[in-house]
């Protein structure tokens, strides 16, 4: 392989991440200009600086109670992921310690997971729900997203505790431990990392969720972000300054949370997880 | 292993074991149990009161719609696939090689695989909007647009319209794993290619591709599995519209389960679509299972 040339290797890495990027630019841009600039058959792809403003996020915050879904999907994506985080690391643990049938139908599982459309899934969900009256409710939404996320997490966090070796636990074991406090006090800490990748992307999928808080609530009062913003596009005269700075502000956590989450993405691929 | 009893390990599998009951084996029975069901009721223990029968797979496969969606989505997931597949491997390419400032221009490449769905889908709108949006006005600019093209309101540029932001949310996917496959390429397979006089076409036929077919096919076929769960984009952007030109599977279901509540087609739907994703995984078994198990 040649070696040579980095920096053309660097501009056509940086030429291609604005193109890719351009949408969330666009969606940045959009947010801090006024809606006059907006309106205007030729927008100008690099604004003057003195025209930009945060006037759309003052106008989405009036107008909608934006502040409140995000407090619900904040709500909701912490809820799930702490209870999706419990259930994985338990399940994954077992799976890499204990010969179980499990095992093998640990990957039938989360094959079987992505075989199935989320606005399928939802059937089921609203259905059940409508019988044991959890429709409309914060606690129904958890669930659902939190089951979402365990197929994916149990297989990553088994990848982790694979990485860990048993005969650290043995030796904790043999200087008088138990099972569970061998886990506790000597494995967990050593899976940190797992637990934080693990935590990232599910509360990176519950956050998105779109399909769930669409159909199992319906007062406006427990919508979160990505249903509020649903609800712009429904007007005559959509206005799109104030939507992309609610979009500005839903995407900011998911950025951030990616950024953390990248690093483990690409060293978990390696051992064969699969995240789609 | 010493001092930990069998039932241990069912017992911390237990909630997980739970949650995939919950998520995969109670929504694949009701999912059937409704298909076969005649009428309406939103009570799952009122469910066996129901006329028992085939009558929702008859409406189904008789509906031209159905026919239709199916070929849609045949199209959606073969017109996403293709670029994104090509994007990816271009991307994973340069992201193998090193140079300056890669650690972050990589997160920037892979970023649009985490954007939410519902915000992809809001952006598209606007930059795809008739007559504000800035593709629009570079098109006109260009001179190789006229008229004020309304991309998702247009029943022949639609299911185009749709499928170009999905190929920007699933692209980084074939990134991220032929990377990884890359990255797990000895380098001196290169070398000892150099010293055999291969040209880089060469290198790529005999070396590259070699090692990574396999994460290839796999991530294909997660990503053909991903656009036909996929159901965000197209239903935020144009419902299944305009007259049902982008109406997929997995729009369809949704749209019949709940704007219609025929739970029982809706679910008769959902049992063709998982047949077909049952389908794409049985052609593909040999790569699933090498790759998985």
């Amino acid at each position: 392989m040649t070696r040579s040339r980095p920096w053309l290797l660097a501009f056509a890495a940086l030429a291609m991440a604005t193109v890719v990027l351009f949408p969330i630019y666009w969606m940045l841009l959009t947010s801090v200009l006024p809606s006059e600039l907006t309106r205007s058959r030729s927008p100008a792809l690099l604004p003057e600086l003195s025209a930009l403003s945060f006037d759309a996020f003052a106008a989405a915050l009036e107008r909608k109670p934006v502040l409140l879904w995000l407090g619900n999907s904040a709500v909701v994506t912490i809820g799930a992921t702490f209870i999706s985080v419990v259930i994985s690391t338990l399940g994954g643990y077992s799976l890499s310690r204990f010969r179980s049938r499990a095992q093998q139908g640990a990957g039938f599982a989360l094959l079987v997971s992505k075989m199935l459309p989320s606005s399928l899934i939802v059937i089921p969900f609203f259905i059940a729900f409508s019988t044991f009256g959890l429709i409309d409710s914060r606690w129904g939404l958890i669930l659902a997203n939190a089951a979402v996320g365990v197929p994916f997490a149990t297989w990553l966090m088994k990848g982790f505790f694979d990485g860990i070796p048993r005969e650290i636990e043995l030796a904790a074991m043999l200087d008088g431990c138990s099972g569970m406090q061998a886990m506790w006090y000597v494995v967990l800490p050593l899976a940190k990392p797992g637990l934080a990748a693990c935590a990232i992307y599910v509360a990176i999928v519950a956050w998105s969720d779109f399909v769930f808080a669409r159909t199992l609530v319906s007062s406006p009062d427990l919508w979160t972000l990505t249903v509020g913003m649903q609800s712009f596009l429904g007007e005559y005269l959509v206005d799109w300054s104030s939507l992309m700075a609610v979009g500005v502000l839903s995407l900011a956590p998911v950025f951030v949370l990616f950024l953390l989450l990248e690093p483990f993405l690409v060293s978990g691929m390696t051992q064969g997880a699969v995240a789609n | 292993m010493i001092g930990r009893p069998r039932w241990m390990g069912y017992a911390l599998l237990a909630p997980a074991l739970a949650a995939v009951g919950f998520l995969i084996l109670y929504p694949l029975y009701l999912v059937l149990a409704l298909s076969f069901r005649q009428g309406k009721t939103l009570n799952v223990l009122r469910l066996s009161e129901l006329p028992f029968g085939l009558g929702n797979y008859r409406t189904i496969f008789a509906s031209d719609a159905t026919w239709h969606s199916v070929f849609v989505t045949v199209v959606y997931l073969v017109g996403t696939i293709a670029p994104a597949f090509l994007i990816g491997l271009g991307a994973a390419l340069l992201l193998n090689r090193a140079f300056p400032g890669r650690r972050w221009l990589r997160s920037f490449i892979l970023l649009p695989w985490a954007v939410p769905g519902v915000i992809v889908s809001i952006v598209f709108l606007w930059l795809l909007d008739g007559s504000f949006g800035v593709v629009n006005a570079l098109l006109r600019q260009a001179g190789w647009l006229a008229t004020d093209l309304a991309w998702f309101a247009n029943e022949d540029t639609a299911l185009a319209s749709v499928i170009v932001p999905t190929v920007w949310k699933a692209y980084p996917f074939f990134t991220l794993t032929l990377l990884a496959a890359l990255q797990s390429i000895p380098s001196s397979l290169y070398e000892a290619a150099v010293v055999d006089g291969a040209t880089r076409w060469q290198s790529f036929r005999y070396v590259t591709w070699p090692g990574i077919r396999a994460s290839a096919a796999l991530a294909a076929i997660l990503n053909t599995l991903w656009a036909l769960r996929e159901f965000d984009i197209i239903y935020l952007t144009t419902g299944g519209g305009p007259d049902r030109a982008t109406e997929t599977l997995a729009v369809r279901i949704y749209q019949e389960a709940f704007a219609f509540f025929r739970m029982g087609t809706a679910s008769a739907l959902g049992v063709l679509t998982m047949g077909m994703a049952i389908l794409l995984v049985l052609m593909s078994i040999r790569i699933i299972r090498r790759e998985y198990f």
